[in-house]
């Protein structure tokens, strides 16, 4: 996987996203107070008003204390008996159907067929549960409205907050069974289909060239568009190599008089890598210390660059290297981008070297190992135990180079004119494993934070708007919430073609984005406008989750472990946000009247 | 407030607005009304008076526009008020894909009803209501008489001190009509205080103490129904077995003493009584249909 963003460690995180989130609370409280009281006061005289904002709180206060678990869990209850008849099961069987499609147009020769299968299930379950959570939660509370059904509702003790927390609730409920459903069907999908075993072609073996006498080697035959090759041991056991991203275990079966070799399912296939990553640091091309590489221009932000053929170099400081932990090998995993700053020969990969170093004494190093770079794709290294110095001595990589468990890896370029962009997890210890099917479940835990913002993000604008409109607002937050990046980016002016407005005319207009607009009041008052738009945009934009951030499907996919700081992350915004949403849908609310 | 005032009202107004608050109708005007415990009160007045809209304001439905309602010495919109109070609308909105038994258990547990306590109310009022044996439909199958009886059943699964019924009868047949008088006639004798809406004028006579009339928002009429209905300068003159010459010699009278009369004729019994009587027959004799003149 190429990360393009580095996941922020949870101790990063939880103190100003509180501090942030408490703001947020405490402003928008405030506005509604002083709103609320502006037009209590003009209503009915300022005495009066603010004797009515204070009974508003009062009562608020109580209702939150009144709030009972048993209203709560039957209003759930009725929201789910609500979907069941507007025939959720429906959009289940639609997943069915596409799983059922699936198979015929999912390309199983990709060469990596389980990050495809994976996270097109995962993306499909996405999409088909919030949009399944958008219906749901955003007509029910105005149909409720429109048929009056909540005149006998809310002439019960009900809590106008209880009305929104179970629906709420109750919506989720229903999300959180059809996720389990899809979770269950996607996960033996694509176990399913990616299974396979081929037959080793018993014509192709031959003694192994250079191998001891007894090792044979061979390949299979093709199946799932591929095949592999094979070595047998003198017992007959044996393995393929890697193709695809897996490989399969070969055991002998004596049939009658003639020896068949079976093999068994891919393995390796599905990972959950816990990576552990580095400190990085750059040489600039004189070799002089720096913070940070060459920067290539804004769509490569996040990675810095060194040229080739200079002393340019990344650096990784790794801790915690020990024979405990590792054995007798060091898988490192990594991954670069390649900038070419001319063509050169195309067919030929830039190459890199790579060079370990012990940071307590520099004067302790190994040979350098180089590779050929393929642009954005992850290149498993294993680093042996032994290795050997620039003058041939052997060393030992954890009593020489990392007596202290820290190790330094440096990279290179080794093609002038050519240049490697790498950032800080780039470059990681394959340290463990994690289980691939908590991963996957993992997986579906962000989904349903999703579907519980979405939801409680559809309750809340019913409880004022229509249904349609609310639909079309909670859409909108969707938007908003997905690309708060670009929103951010436009607001400050560094987007090409300007605001909602500008663009606008030159849509119309039909004028490039770079067409300098002529100027003259026209171009000023679009601009202006674009200021006021952009202020309101970023405002709600701001309040916002970022919804990027719920978004692990490629961890699953690419076979990474989803950090349980993410995790931790995803869960406590999605609370939140909740928390926030059950707060306003009660404030509005209670400020209808409900029989209008 | 006294304590035995349940409901009192000051100069209730209530005025419709459009979207952009523009003044659409004025559906209620200066109400100033008290409905003390233990009576039964009838609003009354033509179609489009006001009378779903007080009744909406007393629930705290609406909100008014001017004035207060108080409901327990409670502003009518405090939630914490319906916890003694049950609310038959106008229309049964209830929930269409919910059956009698499902119906009555959710609104049970909106009043944070343990389960025990739930099931044995809900079955009590279904028998109560006659629904027993449609217990386990569906609500959109049943007619509207059915409906009413669910939604009657409804507003008294907390056992209310004080029940607002929006035109109780309509849509019943008049058994169902006879059986809810007498239900309203009950609950007056458990002590509870009821609040009916109707513009059947009979329904109303056989079980208010006291009535408003309103009339395209205001208060017309408030007082017992008995004195409201004696009218003290008709007489009226039933007796059986006059001849013809009896009946000119009376007629003559009235006419010496300046009355004129308006009627005088054989008493029929009312279409309700017949009916009442047919039903009540086949009832005690299934089967056979009650053909009364032929027994003669
Ligand atoms: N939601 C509303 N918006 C606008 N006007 C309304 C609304 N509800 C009622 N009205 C108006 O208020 C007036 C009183 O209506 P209300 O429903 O209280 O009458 P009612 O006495 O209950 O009549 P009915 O006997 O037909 O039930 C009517 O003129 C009606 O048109
Ligand atoms: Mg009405």
């Amino acid at each position: 996987m190429v990360l393009e963003n580095e996941p922020i460690p949870f101790g990063d995180w939880i103190a100003p996203a509180l501090l942030f989130f408490l703001q947020a609370a405490g402003i928008l409280a405030l506005l509604a107070l002083v709103g609320g009281y502006l037009i209590a006061a003009f209503r009915y005289g300022p005495l009066d008003g603010g004797d009515r904002v204070f009974r508003f709180l009062k009562r608020g206060l109580g209702d939150l204390i009144a709030l009972s678990p048993r209203r709560v869990m039957a209003l759930a209850w009725l929201a789910v008996q609500e979907s069941l008849r507007r025939r959720v099961l429906v959009g289940f069987g639609v997943f069915l159907l596409i799983l059922l499609f699936a198979g015929w147009f999912l390309d199983t020769d990709s060469n990596d067929p389980a990050t495809l299968y994976i996270s097109f299930v995962l993306t499909a379950t996405t999409y088909l549960v919030l949009l399944m959570a958008l219906f749901l939660s955003v007509f029910s509370l105005p149909a409720d409205i429109k048929n009056k059904t909540i005149h006998t509702v809310v002439t019960k003790p009900v809590r106008p907050g209880e009305i929104v927390l179970g629906r709420i609730i109750g919506f989720s409920l229903i999300g959180t069974m059809l996720l389990a459903l899809m979770g269950v069907f996607s996960y033996f999908f694509v176990v399913r289909l990616l299974n396979h075993t081929h037959e080793v072609e018993v014509a192709s073996l031959e003694p192994l060239p250079g191998g001891s006498s007894d090792q044979r080697a061979g390949r299979t035959e093709p199946e799932h568009s591929h095949r592999h090759e094979v070595t047998l041991e003198a017992d007959g056991t044996g393995s393929t190599n890697t193709v695809n991203g897996h490989w399969h275990e070969i055991d002998p079966v004596e049939d009658g008089d003639e020896t068949r070799y079976v093999l068994g399912p891919p393995r390796g296939m599905f990972n959950a890598r816990v990576p552990e990553y580095g400190e990085l640091r750059f040489r600039d091309r004189s070799g002089a210390a720096v913070s940070r590489g060459i920067n290539v221009g804004n769509e490569w932000k996040y990675r810095s660059f060194i040229e080739g053929a200079t002393l340019a170099a990344a650096v990784w400081r790794f801790d915690g290297i020990t024979p405990e932990r590792y054995g007798d090998s060091l898988p490192i995993e990594m991954t670069v981008r390649v900038f070419r700053s001319h063509k050169g020969d195309i067919e030929q990969p830039i190459r890199g070297t790579l060079k370990l170093r012990n940071p307590r004494n520099i004067g302790i190093e190994s040979a350098v190992e180089v590779f050929q770079a393929k642009d954005g794709t992850v290149n498993p290294i294993e680093i042996p135990r032994k290795l050997t110095t620039p003058e041939g001595r052997t060393i030992d990589l954890f009593e020489d180079l990392a007596p202290e468990g820290e190790l330094e890896i440096e990279m290179q370029c080794l093609d002038s004119g050519q240049y490697f962009g790498v950032a800080k997890a780039d470059l990681y210890l394959r340290a463990r494993d994690a289980s691939f099917q908590v991963n996957f479940i993992k997986g579906f835990l962000g989904i349903w934070v999703r579907m519980l913002l979405v939801t409680s993000l559809g309750v809340m604008f019913s409880t004022f708007l229509s249904g349609p409109v609310a639909m079309l607002a909670t859409l909108a937050a969707l938007v908003l919430g997905t690309s708060t990046g670009f929103i951010f980016d436009v607001a400050a002016g560094t987007v090409e073609g300007g605001g909602p407005a500008e663009s606008f005319i030159r849509l119309v207009q039909q004028k490039n984005v770079t067409v300098q607009l002529e100027p003259g009041l026209t171009t000023d008052v679009v601009k202006a406008a674009d200021v006021v738009f952009m202020a309101v945009m970023t405002s709600v934009t701001s309040l916002l989750p970022d919804f990027g951030q719920f978004d692990s499907v490629e961890y699953v996919a690419h076979g990474y472990d989803i950090p349980p700081d993410l995790l931790l992350v995803q869960v406590l915004s999605g609370v939140g946000f909740v928390i926030a949403m059950f707060a306003i849908g009660y404030f509005f609310l209670r400020m209808r009247e409900v029989a209008r | 407030m006294p304590p035995d005032v349940v409901v009192e009202t000051q100069n209730l107004t209530k005025v419709y607005r459009d979207f952009w608050g523009r003044r659409k109708v004025r559906a209620l005007r200066a109400l100033d009304m008290e409905i003390r415990r233990g009576e039964i009160f009838g609003l009354l007045g033509p179609n489009g008076s006001g009378k779903t809209t007080t009744i909406k304001l007393l629930l705290g439905l609406l909100f008014p526009t001017s004035g207060k309602a108080l409901v327990f010495g409670r502003d009518a919109t405090d939630v914490s008020k319906n916890e003694r109070i049950g609310y038959l609308p106008e229309e049964s909105y209830l929930y269409r894909f919910l059956n009698a038994e499902e119906t009555l258990d959710f609104y049970g547990r909106l009043f944070d009803m343990p389960a025990k306590v739930r099931r044995e109310r809900a079955a009590e009022l279904i028998t109560l209501v006659g629904l027993n044996k449609d217990k386990r439909r569906q609500l959109k199958e049943y007619s509207k008489g059915m409906a009413r009886r669910i939604g009657l059943a409804q507003a008294m699964i907390n056992d209310p001190d004080f029940i607002l019924l929006d035109e109780p009868t309509s849509g019943l047949d008049p058994i169902g009509t006879r059986e809810i008088k007498d239900l309203i006639i009950r609950l007056k004798e458990q002590g509870k205080t009821v609040l009916m809406s109707s513009h059947l004028l009979a329904d109303v006579q056989d079980v208010c103490d006291r009535i408003a009339i309103l009339h395209q928002g205001e208060l017309k009429e408030l007082g017992r129904v008995d004195s409201l209905l004696k009218l003290r300068d008709e007489t009226e003159i039933r007796a059986r077995g006059l001849s013809a010459e009896a009946q000119a010699e009376i007629r003559a009278v009235i006419e010496r003493h300046q009355g004129n009369v308006l009627m005088m004729d054989n008493p029929t019994t009312t279409l309700e009584d017949l009916f009442l009587s047919i039903v009540r027959d086949s009832e005690a004799r299934p089967g056979r249909r009650a053909r009364p003149e032929e027994e003669k």
